[in-house]
């Protein structure tokens, strides 16, 4: 397989697949080839499931064949983060805990995704619990970053991140509690988006923090995101957070352009609150200029501060993930990796009037950004403040993970994109980072990040920048 | 570890965490005591959470 097609969008390959001028079979065999012969070196899978992606390869070739052609997901490989439910395949959340639990019913996302003939190559790494990570004393060893894999490739949809940037697939689901679709969006120069809570079913997959979870698409571009999540979005009454609210065409929106739009630039985030990286600075700032120059209106906006979003988030997600967990770690404390273990048992002497006070704080948080984006269409921020550090440098990882601004958007539940650097000098230069595009007046963030070394897939990354601000 | 700390761990229910379980449960509750220090002390008695509680089906 020729690296071109392992890195063709999904956009594409869909309309290769509707003119039947690409075998749904013939592009899963190559993938699933590629998948084995690298993957030793990056661990993105859990488990690979390859009969079960044939067949149903075999399937949506048959069918588009003979005139029935779903959508552009018809036929088109898709990985899933291994806290997602697949009937009959083990949902692990890659812990020890969870090891051969066989999932009963899909997710109300893989329904969908099934639905519209996607097929699943297999299930992905995460952080255990979606929490814990990058650890190396869990039964599968963590996923590693493609451009360089002695570097941490952000999590917790780990997995999901990695693959997208080896050219595994055109398309997976991660989850983001405190950005853990962002995270590897940026650390691996790829195009992750955190929906608005409540727009995505969390049906069928393991929680971590109720009201901050959600589940949303990473893919190589912007377009692909918008196909994705065009899919897996709308009302689902099996969710008591699901938004009864119409979906709107995604697509549609992606070609009009910036000019017009009023974008704020939340700089205090990463230049006084937390002082970010000199190189994401500087690339946040080539960002802002390209908006500008393509007829953006942008300015400043000031928002809490970025310490007090953390604060409020992570005493929500404490507290929260120790009522998932708490009978398991007063039982089996053993069977958790080192750092899941410790992140999960903050919560453990929470008390409740802190939670509920951080609850009623949430809204006061809420508020404040909502007027402060009364007068604009999207936000512009960082997501991570430092490139991706080596993966077994636990120092760094211990500052750095800390080091980011994307818990603001699941405090208030907007929509937040992570995605790749403003100028083609930037992205040759530092593969990873970001920056915000609009689906609706609400929209919020995102960001940018760096590493110092080769990028891949490169063209199809900026492609994605292109299809919106061109 | 302290006997305050191995006290509170069983006093939640955590009996069975090891020294080294143990000293993570320290590290986290230090770092969750920042966090509690910026929850604010002025939120309006009648402020309620988002999440108060509905009956399932509406009012009679």
């Amino acid at each position: 397989m020729s690296g071109d097609l392992a890195y063709l969008g999904l956009a594409e390959t869909a309309e290769l697949i509707r003119a039947k001028k690409l075998s749904p079979v013939e592009y899963v065999t190559a993938l699933l080839a590629r998948i084995e012969r690298y993957d030793a070196k990056y661990n993105a899978f859990i488990a690979l499931t390859p009969e079960r992606a044939l067949s149903a390869a075999r399937a949506a070739e048959a069918d588009i064949t003979a005139g029935r052609w779903r959508g552009p997901l018809h036929g088109m490989p898709y990985a899933l983060k291994d806290i997602i439910d697949v009937e009959g395949l083990a949902t692990t959340a890659h812990s020890k805990i969870l090891k051969g639990n066989i999932a009963r019913r899909h997710a109300v996302v893989t329904e969908r995704l099934e639905a519209a003939g996607g097929v699943l190559l297999g299930k992905l790494s995460t952080h255990e619990f979606a929490i814990g990570g990058p650890s190396f004393d869990l039964p599968w060893p963590p996923a590693r970053n493609p451009w360089n894999r002695d570097h941490f490739c952000g999590g917790s949809s780990s997995g999901s991140g990695a693959g997208l940037a080896a050219g595994f697939f055109p398309a997976a689901l991660g989850t983001d509690t405190g950005g853990s679709i962002r995270n590897p969006a940026s650390m691996c120069g790829i195009t992750g988006m955190k929906p608005t809570y409540g727009r995505v079913s969390r049906r069928g997959v393991a929680p971590l923090a109720f009201s901050l979870d959600h589940i949303g698409p990473m893919t190589r571009t912007v377009h692909d995101n918008a196909l994705i999540l065009q899919v897996i979005a709308g009302h689902d009454p099996s969710d008591p957070a699901s938004a009864n609210e119409p979906v709107p065409d995604y697509g549609a929106m992606l070609d009009q352009g910036v000019r017009g739009l009023r974008i704020g630039v939340i700089q205090h985030f990463y230049t006084r609150d937390v002082i970010g990286n000199p190189e994401q600075v500087e690339a946040l700032d080539a960002a802002v200029k390209i908006f500008g120059g393509a007829g953006a209106e942008t300015s400043e906006i000031t928002l809490p501060a970025l310490q007090d979003f953390s604060a409020c988030g992570q005493i929500i997600l404490a507290a929260e993930a120790y009522a998932v967990h708490e009978q398991w770690l007063k039982e089996r404390p053993q069977d958790y990796g080192a750092r899941a273990r410790e992140r999960l048992l903050a919560g453990a002497a929470l008390r409740a009037v802190d939670y509920l006070q951080a609850v009623r704080w949430r809204l006061q948080l809420r508020d404040r950004v909502a007027a402060a984006f009364a007068d604009i269409d999207l936000a512009l921020t960082a997501s991570s403040m430092d490139p991706a550090c080596r993966i077994d440098d636990d120092e760094a990882l211990a500052t750095n993970y800390w080091r980011q601004a994307r818990m603001p958007f699941n405090v208030t539940g907007q929509p937040a994109w992570s995605f790749r650097p403003a100028s083609p000098r930037a992205a040759c230069r530092s593969p990873c980072s970001s920056s915000a595009i609009p689906l609706a007046k609400r929209c919020s963030t995102a960001s940018r990040n760096s590493m110092r070394t080769r990028p891949v897939g490169r063209s199809a990354i900026l492609r994605s920048f292109q299809t919106k601000v061109g | 570890m302290t006997q305050e700390l191995r006290d509170k761990a069983c006093a939640l229910g955590l009996d069975r965490l090891t020294e080294e379980h143990l000293a993570q449960l320290e590290r986290a509750m230090t770092s969750m005591e920042r966090h509690l220090k910026r929850l604010p002390r002025d939120i309006q008695p009648a402020q309620e959470p988002a999440h108060a509680y509905r009956a399932k089906g509406g009012a009679p």
